[in-house]
Formats: structure tokens, C-alpha cells, sequence
């Protein structure tokens, strides 16, 4: 089964509780396809926590969290995954494996397409149709001439674009980020963020982004989200909120 | 305050460790006999031969150096033949005993792991030379008895240790791809075992080096093999060959050592593409700008067709015996390793408690109690040395700005460091049971010589491992006791040494468990303890206590594998 465009995501006062210490209380939240949400808030407001139900990595301890009407905490085996295979996530570790190269690391991204047989082939002897695609997508984030570098070779800034890329590469209806430019300094934070966020408006993509930075929120996203102690505390477009309103989240 | 009892701890541990082992200061000078032998012995070491001693043998068909080839090549043939099964083992067990392709715990999988993992270490708790007697006494003369020998323990090794790297290797590339959809085990091939390839490699690679090790020991048993060559050698009282195959065998594993640092620093630290011309994006230009290493595809390709005509070359794997004989061999061994009580009883099980208990009143006790301290008191003395001695190898410590403060010439020190590192590197290559078959010649039949043996070849591999964790310890107080005039021992104790204590004591940890594993066999050479109960037993053709000696040797080794385990455990989470 294809999956199908544009998926909606909605919380139905998803909580989550980890041992009986509350990490989400009750959220309600819906994203519609193709949004482009900024997660805000200060470390342990459950940003991460809040990404994590949306892929299913994390099961709601109380209500749901619906993908597309259907109810992620029900979904197991074959359906969970074909359900993944329509979301994206970048870690904040970006989870790069660093002695292999770069079009294998992108190539990764279609894991659940290819399957194991599929993936290993990609990696030991991949085609020249699937590295001139891989080349392309490289171009788009700026890294073509890094193609068969080892990722340890390169800079921060370089190897968020290559998990940029995996995550485009992985074609999925929503990509999910979690403080993917806590690492980098100012300057290059601020032009991975224009970079994701237009790459995921060109292609049509959800985006769900957790940033620490105010200033990029307010610039390149059209929802922002705050967060604190596990709620939602501010909800809508930048326009809309106010500077000091999101400062004081911190 | 814990630094001192453990010194203390240490220091009584060994001298109880040399009172048990009855190891009296007298004997540490050889006798006058002793002290010939011991003369003319390192008198050769000058004059290693390049021909046969024999007159009668110079004048044969084979030459001096042909025999030296051959021992040489069936050393390495051995090895490499073990090694490529003993990866089967160890890729398999390494998996099963692993975690990370699970997509989901469960009972069945854990009680696999834990079973896969238990029967790992006790694979590896017999020492090859022991597996080398059963498969010897029970099928009989056969270079397919040594590879077997070789390969159960190295795979258990492997298994464990490659199980233990999969783990390890669970990162966050595998959970991306799990999360994005990915099976369980396109994450684990994916995500884990790509990150953790290059330490399996290197870790392979090192346990080939250690094969070699054991290849050319394995001719104590009569496998023919470097060892088999020196024993001959010195049965015939033709020293300058011995010194010609040991400097063979030296050259042979510094030359695998340091072929296996190339490979890793290469498979760790890749290899830096080529620049391109400015604008020239084309992908079969970036294709042949990428980093390659031809250094790495001849050691695949050496390694694949060195393992290949091991396999094939032989032609008797079998040694001429029938495989009739070789059914009746094993018959009349499985028949005999069940306790002679209980065959006298028509199988009577009940029998085997009254005999067990006779057995070690009647030196068994004893035997593991002795083997216990052998290792230990052997490890302890390794440590000292060491300890001793990466004061004045480390690098960061001997150069002419030690941790970055200038103190002006210090030629002699980097030489004395040189010395140093070059002794450790021989130490490191002899393998402790021909360096203690040495010893024993000068020292006579004393207990010194097999403490001696176990620990040179420790202390090489210590003070190896003790010199990095020093160079590699960044520590700013250091610097501050140089610059204020301390001395470089100073900064050693003061700063130094705390820093890099743990890691210190996890290494000796390590090495503790190997020595004790390599004691139970030194007594074969004819000092009392398990493996002298061992041999003696072989000899007598007794298979039921043999094999009652093997299983404790094996019980002692397991519990020094968990007991250095749990403590290495602890340690860790300290070092980091």
C-alpha cells in the first residue's frame, strides 16, 4: 500500500508519563499537511517527547495521537511501519553512521522502501541511477562535491545537510527534527533552517522542528509551538505572538 | 585512600602468591649446570644459525632454510585456516549473543543471548593447548585436530567480544531507521553493524596475530609448527637454531602487529579524497577523486587467498590414518573419559562423588590453588614493571616539552623510551609457553620460571597499553607541576597517574584473566600445578582424570573471566 498525500496528525489529550513522573500531560494539537511547525521551549518542556509520539517512537500513556485518522499507539508490525515510512526524523545526534559514505549514508533513508536485501545491495554496490538521484538531491543542500566522502571527514554544518538529505531522499509526507542546529554556530544555523524549511515548502512536506532560538522560529516557520513542563502554552502564527511572550518561555 | 589498600591488597597477594607456590628466593640463581647452559644458550643469540648444526644435516636433501620456511608457512597456515572458522563461530555467536537486532525483547530471545554468551566463555575458557590434548587423544595425530584446537576457543572469543561491540555499536543511525520504517534487522546490518565493522575488523585482525601465537606453541604438542622446530632444536642442544626460529617468530608477529595497526588506523580514519578541479562536479570525476586504499584491498585480497590455499594445499589433512582407526580412537577416548569408578560400576553415577573427592585430596586442590596464584602473582609483578616503566616510555613524558612545557634536551630519556618500547614489542611477540620452556632450561625446575614468563609477555602488553592511557590523558595539573619546577615523575604520581588509574587497573584486569587462563597449561611443562596433572595424566593414558583436570582448569578460567568482567564493569563507568 502507497501511502497516502497529506497526513494529518492530531493529539487527542495524548499524555505521556514515564515511571509515574509526567513528561506530556494532556495535549491537544492538530498539524495540518504541509504546516510548518516550530517547536519552543526550554530543555525538559517535552519537546522531545512531543516528536516522539508523532513517529510512534514513543506510545501515549493516555488518549491517542492519530496519524491520518488511524491511532498510533494501535498500530504494530506491518502497519507501523509502512506509517514510518511517511515520516522523517532527524535526530539531534543526527544519526550519521560515520566510516560509511555519504551516498550510503543517504541511501539509508529508503531502508523500508528497499528492504534488507534492497539496502545491503545499495550500500556494497549501489547503481548509477540511484547515485546520479542521491547526487541531485546533494545538490539541492549543497554538498554534491562530498558524495563519496566519508562522513567523518566532514564539518557539522556538512553532515546536517547529509541528514537533510536522507530525510528528502526517505520522500515522506512529514519530516520531524529534533534541535537539529543545537550543534552549529549562529550564522550556519540560521541557513540550515532556511534550507530544510524551503526545501520542505518546495516539496510540500509537514515539517515539525524543536529549536532553541526565538529569532529563527519567528522568521522561517508558520506555527510556533511553546512548550513548558510537558504543556502547550502558546499556539499560533508568529505574526501573532509576542517577542517577550516567547522569551519568557525560557 | 582506595589506591592504597589496592596497592596493599596487591602486594600481599603476591608474596601469599609466592608463598603458596613454595617460589624460594635461592632458586632465582640458576645452579652451576643451570648457569652453562644458560651462558652458552644467550651466547647464540649472537650467532643465530643459517644452517643446519648437524653436520650430517647440512649435507641432506632439505636446507636449513627450507625447514625454517616450512615451519614458518604451516605456523601461518594454521593459523589463518583457525581463524577463518573461528570467524564462522564468532559471527554467529556474536549475533545471537547480541541485542541489537532484536526489534523487541523477549523471553525466548534472552534466554538465547544469555545461553549463546555462557557457552562462549566456556568455549573459551579451555586453553587451545588443552583442546589441542582432547582432539590429540581423541581422534588422534592431526593438523585438523590443531585447527580445531585453535579455532573453538578463538570463536568463543570472537563471540563473545563481537557480541559485546554489537552492542556497543546500538546508535541512533539504526533507531533513524527503525523509526523511519526499516525492519529490525535492515537497522542492525544498516546502523550497527556498518558502525561497528571497523572495531570487529581490528579486533579479528588482533586475534589473528594471536593465532599465530598459538600456532607456533602448538608444536609442543606435536604439531609441526616454529615450536615444534625450537623444541627439537633444543632437545638436540642446537641453540643458535632455536635463536634463528625465535627471531623468525618475532618477526613474523611484529610484522602481523604492525600490519594490523596500518589496517585499523585505515579503517578508523579512512582515507582523504582527492581534490577535483575547481568546477568539476561530474560524478565519475568525484567517483575517482574518492578516498581509497589500496593498502586495505591487498590486505583483503592477501588475506582471502592466503585463507583459501591454507584450505587447499593441504594434502593429508587427515595425517595418513584411516578413518576407521580414527572412529576407533575416539570410541576407546569417549569410553575412557567416563571416571574409571563409575565404568567399573556399569554406570553407576553414584561413584563419581567418592572419586572426585579422592582426586583432589590427592593434589587437585592443591593444583587449581597453585594455578590460581601462578596467574595472579604472575600478574602482579607484570603490573609493577609496568607501571615502573610507562613513567619512562610515555611519550608526552620523555620528549623535550613534556605535557607542553619546555625543559630543554632530553635525548637520553627519548632513547631510554625507544629501548623501552622496542622490549616491550619483543616481550609482547614471544609467546609466554616458549618463553617459559626457555626460562625453566636456565632456571632449572622452579615455579620462578613460568612467574617469569607470564609475566615479561604481560608486562610487554602493559606497558604498551599503560604508555597510551598516559599520552592520552589530557590533564592540565600536569602541565602546572612542570612549570613550576616539579620533575616529570612528579607530574606522573601527581597528576597523572590518578587520572589514568581506573583504566590502569581495568588493563591489569584484562590481563589477569588471560594470565590465569595461560597458567593452567605452563605446568605441562613440568611444574606442579593443573596443567602438570594434565600431561601426566595424558601420559598415562588416564582420559577421565584428564578430563577432570581440563574441566577445572576451565571452572578457574570462568571465574576469572566473570570476576574480571564484573570488576572491569565497575571500572568502566569510572573512566569515562
Amino acid at each position: 500500500m502507497k501511502p497516502r498525500f497529506f497526513l494529518m496528525l492530531e493529539f487527542q489529550s495524548a499524555g505521556l508519563a514515564y515511571g509515574g513522573i509526567k513528561a506530556l500531560e494532556a495535549i491537544d494539537l492538530s498539524i495540518q499537511p504541509g504546516e510548518q511547525v516550530c517547536l519552543i521551549g526550554p530543555s525538559g518542556a517535552g519537546k522531545s517527547s512531543l516528536l516522539g509520539l508523532m513517529n510512534g517512537r514513543l506510545a501515549a500513556t493516555s488518549g491517542a495521537v492519530l496519524l491520518d485518522g488511524k491511532n498510533l499507539g494501535e498500530l504494530s508490525g506491518k502497519n507501523l511501519k509502512q506509517v514510518r515510512s511517511s515520516i522523517a526524523w532527524v535526530p539531534q545526534d543526527l544519526g550519521l553512521v560515520p566510516n560509511l559514505r555519504v551516498n550510503q549514508n543517504v541511501a539509508c533513508g529508503r531502508a523500508a522502501r528497499k528492504g534488507l536485501a534492497g539496502l545491503l545491495k545499495s550500500l556494497l554496490v549501489m547503481g548509477k541511477g540511484e547515485k546520479e538521484e542521491i547526487a541531485a538531491l546533494l545538490k539541492r543542500v549543497g554538498i554534491k562535491e562530498k558524495i563519496f566522502t566519508r562522513v567523518d571527514h566532514l564539518s557539522g554544518g556538512q553532515r546536517q545537510r547529509v541528514a537533510i538529505a536522507r530525510a528528502l531522499y526517505q520522500d515522506p509526507q512529514i519530516i520531524l527534527a529534533d534541535e537539529p542546529v543545537s550543534a552549529v554556530d549562529p550564522e550556519r544555523a540560521k541557513s540550515l533552517v532556511e534550507l530544510l524549511t524551503n526545501l520542505a515548502r518546495e516539496e510540500k512536506k509537514t515539517l515539525v522542528m524543536s529549536l532553541h532560538d526565538v529569532g529563527l522560529a519567528r522568521r522561517f516557520f508558520d506555527r510556533v509551538i511553546g512548550m513548558r513542563e510537558g504543556r502547550i502554552v502558546l499556539d499560533g502564527r508568529p505574526d501573532d505572538i509576542g517577542v517577550e511572550e516567547l522569551y519568557r518561555l525560557d | 585512600m582506595r589506591r592504597r589498600w589496592f596497592f596493599l591488597g596487591g602486594v600481599l597477594l603476591f608474596f601469599m602468591g609466592l608463598w603458596v607456590l613454595e617460589a624460594r628466593p635461592g632458586e632465582l640463581v640458576p645452579n652451576e649446570g643451570g648457569r652453562t647452559v644458560a651462558g652458552d644458550f644467550f651466547k647464540a643469540a649472537f650467532q643465530p644459525a643459517v644452517n643446519f648444526e648437524d653436520p650430517e644435516m647440512q649435507s641432506g636433501e632439505v636446507s636449513f632454510f627450507e625447514k625454517l620456511g616450512k615451519a614458518l608457512w604451516l605456523t601461518v597456515r594454521y593459523a589463518l585456516v583457525a581463524m577463518s572458522l573461528a570467524l564462522v563461530i564468532g559471527i554467529v555467536g556474536g549475533v545471537l549473543g547480541s541485542r541489537a537486532w532484536w526489534s523487541r525483547p523477549n523471553l525466548f530471545l534472552q534466554v538465547l543471548r544469555i545461553g549463546v554468551r555462557l557457552l562462549a566463555t566456556a568455549v573459551r575458557s579451555v586453553h587451545e593447548l588443552m583442546w589441542a590434548l582432547l582432539f590429540l587423544s581423541a581422534i588422534g595425530t592431526s593438523p585438523l585436530a590443531a585447527v580445531f584446537a585453535m579455532a573453538l576457543p578463538y570463536g568463543g572469543t570472537l563471540a563473545k567480544v563481537f557480541s559485546e561491540l554489537l552492542d556497543e555499536g546500538e546508535s541512533s543511525a539504526a533507531e533513524v531507521i527503525r523509526v523511519s520504517g526499516g525492519g529490525g534487522f535492515t537497522a542492525f546490518f544498516a546502523g550497527v553493524v556498518t558502525s561497528a565493522l571497523p572495531d570487529l575488523a581490528t579486533y579479528a585482525l588482533y586475534r589473528l596475530e594471536c593465532a599465530i601465537r598459538s600456532s607456533a606453541v602448538l608444536g609442543f604438542v606435536g604439531i609441526p609448527t616454529l615450536g615444534y622446530e625450537i623444541k627439537t632444536a633444543y632437545e638436540d642442544g642446537h641453540y643458535r637454531e632455536i635463536w634463528t626460529y625465535l627471531y623468525a617468530l618475532l618477526v613474523l608477529v611484529v610484522f602481523f602487529e604492525w600490519w594490523g595497526a596500518k589496517v585499523r588506523s585505515q579503517l578508523m580514519n579512512g582515507v582523504a579524497a582527492r581534490r577535483v578541479m575547481e568546477g568539476d562536479c561530474g560524478l565519475a570525476s568525484l567517483w575517482k577523486a574518492r578516498g581509497r586504499s589500496w593498502f586495505l584491498r591487498a590486505s583483503v585480497v592477501l588475506l582471502l587467498f592466503g585463507v583459501t590455499a591454507g584450505w587447499l594445499v593441504e594434502d593429508k589433512w587427515g595425517a595418513g590414518v584411516s578413518w576407521e582407526q580414527r572412529m576407533r580412537n575416539l570410541d576407546r577416548f569417549t569410553d575412557e573419559i567416563v571416571p574409571f569408578p563409575v565404568r567399573e560400576a556399569d554406570g553407576d553415577w553414584g561413584e563419581f562423588g567418592p572419586w572426585f573427592e579422592e582426586k583432589m585430596s590427592d593434589g587437585g586442590t592443591k593444583a587449581v590453588w597453585r594455578t590460581f596464584h601462578l596467574g595472579t602473582a604472575a600478574i602482579l609483578l607484570a603490573g609493577i614493571v609496568a607501571l615502573v616503566g610507562v613513567r619512562f616510555a610515555a611519550r608526552t613524558l620523555v620528549s623535550s616539552s613534556p605535557r607542553g612545557v619546555r625543559e630543554g634536551n632530553s635525548r637520553h630519556r627519548e632513547l631510554l623510551a625507544l629501548l623501552l618500547r622496542g622490549g616491550s614489542m619483543l616481550a609482547r611477540a614471544m609467546p609466554e609457553y616458549i618463553l617459559a620452556f626457555l626460562l625453566l632450561r636456565v632456571f632449572g625446575p622452579t615455579v620462578w620460571a613460568l612467574i617469569f614468563a607470564l609475566a615479561i609477555h604481560n608486562a610487554g602488553i602493559l606497558l604498551r597499553l599503560g604508555a597510551e592511557v598516559i599520552d592520552n590523558t589530557s590533564s592540565q595539573a600536569s602541565s602546572v607541576i612542570l612549570a613550576q619546577g616539579g620533575s616529570r615523575s612528579s607530574a606522573f604520581v601527581g597528576a597523572l597517574l590518578p587520572v589514568g588509574f581506573n583504566r590502569l587497573v581495568l588493563f591489569l584486569f584484562y590481563r589477569w584473566e588471560s594470565c590465569i587462563r595461560e597458567a593452567t597449561v605452563l605446568g605441562m611443562l613440568g611444574v606442579s600445578s593443573l596443567g602438570f596433572l594434565i600431561s601426566d595424566a595424558k601420559v598415562s593414558f588416564f582420559y577421565d582424570e584428564m578430563l577432570l583436570w581440563v574441566g577445572l582448569g576451565a571452572g578457574l578460567v570462568f571465574l576469572g573471566d566473570l570476576t574480571s568482567d564484573l570488576v572491569r564493569h565497575k571500572l568502566r563507568g569510572k573512566t569515562s
